[in-house]
C-alpha cells in the first residue's frame, strides 16, 4: 500500500513511517520542519530509517505543495500527523500559526483527497478538544469545550474531517491522542523535559500542585491505533486513544526518577493557562470499533524514553540546546 | 543518489505551483518562471520558498 504521512519527521509521524516501512508499505513523507523545536532533533528522527526506494521525503509546507498531483500517485491512505503543536504557546498572535498549520492545511489536504479512492484518511486529533469535562473518563460523546487555542484548532480540523466525509465521502477517522510519550517525544513535552533535567541534575518545574492527572499513552500504542483505523469499517467518527491508566504528575515524576536512577529537586510554580486538570480516556469505543487495547505501561514506556533521551543528549555531547 | 523521476513528477514550485525541473548539476530543482532554485539536501527536496535561492539566469542552472 502506498501512504502519505504528514509530519513524517516528527514524534508520532516518524514512528508511523518506521512501522509502515517495516511492514512493506511504500511511504511518501512530508514535513516542513516548523521551528517549534530544534531541527536537529527531527533530523535525528529521520535518520532512524535508512534511505530506501520505498520511502520518499519532501521538506515542504502542505499549503504550498500541489497536493492533487501528490495524492494522484496512487496514495491509498493518508496519516495526517502534521500540526503546530503546543498548548501553552497557542495564545496571542501565535494563534495565526495554529489556524494556518492545523486548520487550513487540513482543509487543503481534505480538498485534494475528495476525488480519490482512499482507503482511509486518519487525522491525528487530541484530548485537548475536551477541555475540563465534568465527568471522567472522557467519552467521545461529551461536549468538546477546549481550554486552549490549540485545542480549538484541533477540534476545528476534526470537524472539517467530518464535513468532508459527510459531503464528499472522504473516509476520515479522527484519533484523539491522550498525552503521547516515548522515544522521540518533543522536547517541550513533560517527560522529555523531566528526563533531560534528571540527566543534567537540574530541578524539575511543576506547574500547579502536581496533583493534576493525565492519561499517558505510549507511542507504539498510538501507531497501532493508526493501523487499526486503517482496517476498521468505521468512518466519519472520532475515537479516544489513551493509555488506559491515570496518574498524577507527581507520581509520573517518581517513575521518571526510578527509571533514570536519579533524583531531582521539585520547583513548584503557578498553574499555566490552558492546562486542563484531568484527562482520562474512555477507550471503550476504540476497543469496540477498532479492536484497540493499549499494551505498554508507564514504567516500561518511560524506561524506553529514558534510554532514548540518554542516547540523544549523550551522543550530542550534551551541548545541543533544545 | 539523484532525485527520482517519480518524485520530480509530483513536485511543483511552492510559489507559483508551476513546473520545476532538475538543475543541470542534479543538486536542485529549478522554477524558471519564479527564477528560484530549490536545493536537494541529503536526497531531500527542500520545497520551501524562504529557503530557495534566487537565480538570475535560470536557463543556465
Amino acid at each position: 500500500m502506498k501512504c502519505l504521512v504528514t509530519g513524517a519527521a516528527g514524534f508520532v509521524g516518524s514512528h508511523l513511517v518506521e512501522r509502515l516501512l517495516r511492514e512493506g508499505h511504500e511511504v511518501i513523507g512530508i514535513d516542513c520542519f516548523v521551528p517549534y523545536y530544534p531541527r536537529w532533533i527531527k533530523e535525528s528522527n529521520l535518520q532512524r530509517f535508512p534511505s530506501q526506494p520505498q520511502f520518499r521525503f519532501i521538506e515542504a509546507n502542505l499549503l504550498d505543495v500541489d497536493l492533487t498531483a501528490l495524492l494522484s500517485q496512487g496514495i491509498e491512505a493518508i496519516f495526517h500527523q502534521a500540526a503546530q503543536a503546543g498548548v501553552r504557546a497557542s495564545w496571542g498572535k501565535e494563534f495565526a500559526d495554529y489556524t494556518t498549520l492545523n486548520i487550513l492545511a487540513t482543509q487543503h489536504l481534505l480538498e485534494a483527497a475528495k476525488s480519490l479512492p482512499l482507503r482511509k484518511f486518519v487525522y491525528a486529533s487530541s484530548s485537548s478538544v475536551y477541555g475540563d469535562v465534568t465527568t471522567l473518563p472522557m467519552r467521545e460523546d461529551a461536549l468538546p469545550r477546549p481550554l486552549s487555542p490549540y485545542g480549538v484548532s484541533k477540534l476545528a480540523a476534526e470537524h472539517l474531517c467530518y464535513l468532508y466525509w459527510k459531503n464528499y465521502g472522504v473516509p476520515t477517522i479522527a484519533l484523539r491522542y491522550f498525552t503521547v510519550y516515548g522515544p522521540r517525544q518533543r522536547p517541550d513535552m513533560a517527560f522529555h523535559h523531566f528526563l533531560r533535567l534528571l540527566l543534567e541534575d537540574r530541578p524539575i518545574p511543576v506547574y500547579g500542585d502536581g496533583q493534576q492527572t493525565r492519561d499517558f499513552t505510549f507511542v507504539d500504542d498510538i501507531v497501532e491505533a493508526n493501523f487499526l483505523a486503517l482496517q476498521t469499517p468505521a468512518v466519519g467518527e472520532a475515537f479516544n486513544i489513551g493509555g488506559g491508566t491515570t496518574v498524577t504528575l507527581l507520581e509520573a515524576i517518581d517513575v521518571c526518577q526510578e527509571v533514570s536512577g536519579k533524583r531531582a529537586e521539585l520547583d513548584m510554580r503557578p498553574v499555566e493557562k490552558g492546562d486542563v486538570r484531568q484527562t482520562l480516556a474512555d477507550v471503550g469505543r476504540a476497543r469496540q470499533h477498532l479492536g484497540y487495547a493499549p499494551k505498554v505501561g508507564l514504567r516500561e514506556g518511560l524506561a524506553a524514553e529514558w534510554c532514548w533521551v540518554y542516547d540523544l543528549y549523550g551522543r550530542q555531547g550534551g551541548h545541543q540546546q533544545a | 543518489m539523484p532525485i527520482d523521476k517519480e518524485l520530480l513528477a509530483i513536485l511543483a514550485c511552492p510559489k507559483c505551483k508551476g513546473d520545476i525541473r532538475l538543475a543541470k548539476d542534479g543538486n536542485g530543482l529549478v522554477c524558471e518562471a519564479c527564477q528560484l532554485l530549490y536545493e536537494v539536501r541529503d536526497n531531500i527536496p527542500v520545497m520551501l520558498i524562504d529557503e530557495a535561492k534566487k537565480v538570475d539566469d535560470p536557463a543556465r542552472v
